[in-house]
């Protein structure tokens, strides 16, 4: 697809192979620049404020929390789908690559997978965290136990939740460090100090680039991302059948799994177009994640923007043509108008409007205007979680149990602590491992050279 | 057993695959090649093949039975449970248990197999590392248990020389050590 003279070389630059070894192994052989220190000051400072709200939370209880009777479900759960819905950019990338054979994906592939393990084990703290006794949390896995045995609900979509996350954690994981194997060699045989060597050797299992090696190593990789595509649409899914398969007003409509899985996908690539946008500046990586890349990522946002915005309206459609007055209540008297207007106006605008100024050309191509909208975009989801959990808690179908809700410190600090262990996985990354896949990438760098002849005749 | 054999390095895939393509005319055994990245023309030729993805169906479908069995164990036969008189095989539910747990358990399964059929573990000492193969270097290894002849050596010196290698090493391969 990328080997036509139209579109831009997905490697610029014309590199040979040792130079891209070179680029890519450099940001993680060198020491760190000291904004590196800063910004991992302020992770760990993050962090900290985060294990106190933790701590808290298992000290002193959940009354720690904003929530009450009629709010079971505040900030931990509008995080937790928040952070899950960003994690699943990573292996969206992976499909791209393994499964489409979207190239273009490859440069890409590994930072946006770190950045979904980080956010996904950001999400499972959340129910975990939601449990009030944490340390009973092994409760959910099914194993013979002394109290029946009696089985978990595995009718539950709670419980298929736990499991959708579980499996779709580990997988990532595998999915992430298996693509890392053959760089982490190049790292060890590039290693000068006998630690360096050892750890990287240790990691990349003896790898040798045989074709035997190889050979394996690729069936592999298309054995797990077919296996991964599946889950990239059902992991969200599942998240909305938690909410769909109740019976409160805005939540049980049958809309919501496939509007979810956009809201994942969208978030998760305006997360992806904020850290590539960060970690291309800081290295000056741009011949490997170039401005076409940057393209690509937005004409998605712009896809999913439109698919949002569809959601949000036929949502509002169907309230009213429903007939049902309590869906009607949730949507036109509780959040078009009402208690949750200004949340609701600032998904809207955020998710389904801002987005469409992508369009331009000249917004694609200015990095400041791409850094900004990705950040309101993942503003703007966190807004539509809000409003979807809020809003329909807080006032249902008994006028007598309505409330208010409001977060309170400790609720806030553990959000906070979640930012604080993405950075700080982020951070590490980018220090020790090589950002971009660099096997992929000299495959790129050929077929570079061979478009660019192929051109010239 | 100590034995010789020849080891080309080349820059590019390119020299590679055609000097892999010549030695294979004229019958000459090629060990093993080492690339940076997979080169999808040196694996077809080496004709090495792979049955990892048949592993991989094959468990996902000893997957598929071992879950919903599984999950019929549970609630029929062990512990059924009365939810207002509903059936205890409720197969809808149960789609979705059986689909995570296919894709868990035959992802883990295929990963360990691959480690397995590759002989790759964490801590594994790397069995022979060319030096370069991991960076820009292109390296076939010659030669196999026979030892080479005398012919044969001086034409794959010649083939290789002819197709661009810019280094050729002969060396002597420990091959008991494995």
């Amino acid at each position: 697809m990328y080997r036509t003279a139209v579109r831009p070389a997905l490697v610029a630059g014309e590199k040979d192979y040792r130079q891209v070894t070179r680029d890519i192994t450099g940001p993680a052989e060198r020491r760190p620049a000291r904004w590196w220190y800063i910004a991992m000051g302020f992770a760990t400072m993050a962090l900290v404020f985060g294990l106190w709200a933790i701590f808290m939370t298992i000290y002193k209880g959940l009354g720690t929390w904003g929530l009450n009777n009629s709010i079971g479900w505040g900030w931990d759960i509008i995080n937790f789908v928040w952070w899950i819905g960003i994690g699943h950019a990573g292996t969206a990338f992976s499909i791209f690559l393994i499964v489409f054979r979207a190239k273009w994906a490859s440069s890409i592939n590994r930072a946006a997978e770190a950045m979904t393990i980080f956010a996904v084990l950001n999400a499972a703290l959340f129910p975990a965290l939601h449990l009030g006794r944490i340390w009973l949390v092994f409760f959910i896995a099914p194993y013979p136990n002394t109290r029946g045995p009696l089985w978990v609900n595995f009718n539950s979509p709670l419980l298929w939740d736990f499991l959708a996350i579980t499996t779709y954690l580990l997988l990532s994981l595998t999915l992430w460090y298996f693509g890392m194997i053959p760089d982490l060699a190049t790292m060890r045989d590039r290693a000068t100090s006998k630690v360096r060597k050892a750890v990287y050797g240790f990691f990349s299992m003896g790898w040798v680039g045989s074709v035997r090696n190889w050979i394996r190593y690729e069936a592999l990789a298309k054995i797990l991302g077919g296996l991964a595509a599946p889950l990239v649409v059902s992991v969200h899914t599942i998240v909305a059948l938690d909410f769909a398969v109740s019976v409160i007003p805005g939540w049980h409509t049958t809309i919501l799994p496939p509007y979810f899985f956009v809201g994942a996908i969208f978030s998760g690539f305006a997360m992806v177009l904020t850290i590539m946008i960060l970690i291309r500046k800081a290295y000056s990586l741009t011949d490997f994640i170039t401005e076409a890349h940057l393209d690509s990522i937005c004409r998605v946002l712009i896809f999913g923007s439109m698919v949002i915005g569809l959601a949000y309206m036929t949502e509002i459609f169907i309230a009213w043509y429903s007939g049902s007055e309590y869906e009607f209540f949730t949507f036109f008297k509780s959040r078009v108008t009402g208690k949750y207007t200004s949340a609701f106006w600032i998904m809207v605008v955020c998710n389904a409007i801002i987005p469409q100024l992508l369009w331009s050309q000249k917004i694609r191509r200015s990095l400041k205007a791409m850094f900004i909208i990705s950040v309101i975009i993942n503003l703007g989801m966190w807004y539509e979680r809000f409003v979807i959990i809020i809003s329909s808690l807080a006032q249902d179908y008994l006028p007598s149990s309505w409330v208010s809700y409001s977060p309170t410190a400790v609720d806030i600090g553990i959000y906070i602590g979640t930012f604080g262990i993405f950075a700080t996985g982020m951070l590490l990354f980018i220090r020790y491992i090589p950002i971009i896949a660099i096997s992929e990438v000299k495959s790129l760098a050929r077929k570079g050279k061979c478009a660019t002849k192929t051109a010239a005749e | 057993m100590k034995q010789k054999e020849i080891i080309a390095v080349f820059d590019n895939d390119e020299d590679l695959v055609s000097a892999i393509r010549k030695l294979l005319e004229n019958k000459i055994r090629i060990r093993d090649a080492y690339t940076p990245f997979p080169v999808h023309d040196v694996l077809r030729l080496l004709g090495r093949e792979t049955r990892l993805p048949y592993f991989a169906v094959i468990a996902g479908a000893v997957n598929i039975i071992a879950a919903l069995g599984f999950l019929y164990w549970v609630a029929v036969i062990d512990y059924p449970l009365n939810f207002g008189g509903k059936p205890a095989f409720t197969l809808p539910a149960f789609v979705v248990i059986t689909y995570l747990l296919t894709i868990l358990l035959t992802f883990l399964i295929t990963s360990l197999l691959f480690q397995v059929r590759t002989g790759l573990y964490p801590g594994k000492e790397p069995e022979e590392v060319m030096e370069g193969s991991t960076d820009d270097k292109f390296i076939l290894a010659l030669g196999s248990n026979i030892d080479m002849n005398e012919k044969d050596r001086s034409m794959a010196d010649s083939i290789l020389r002819e197709c661009g290698a810019t280094d050729i090493i002969e060396r002597e391969r420990d091959n008991e050590k494995k």
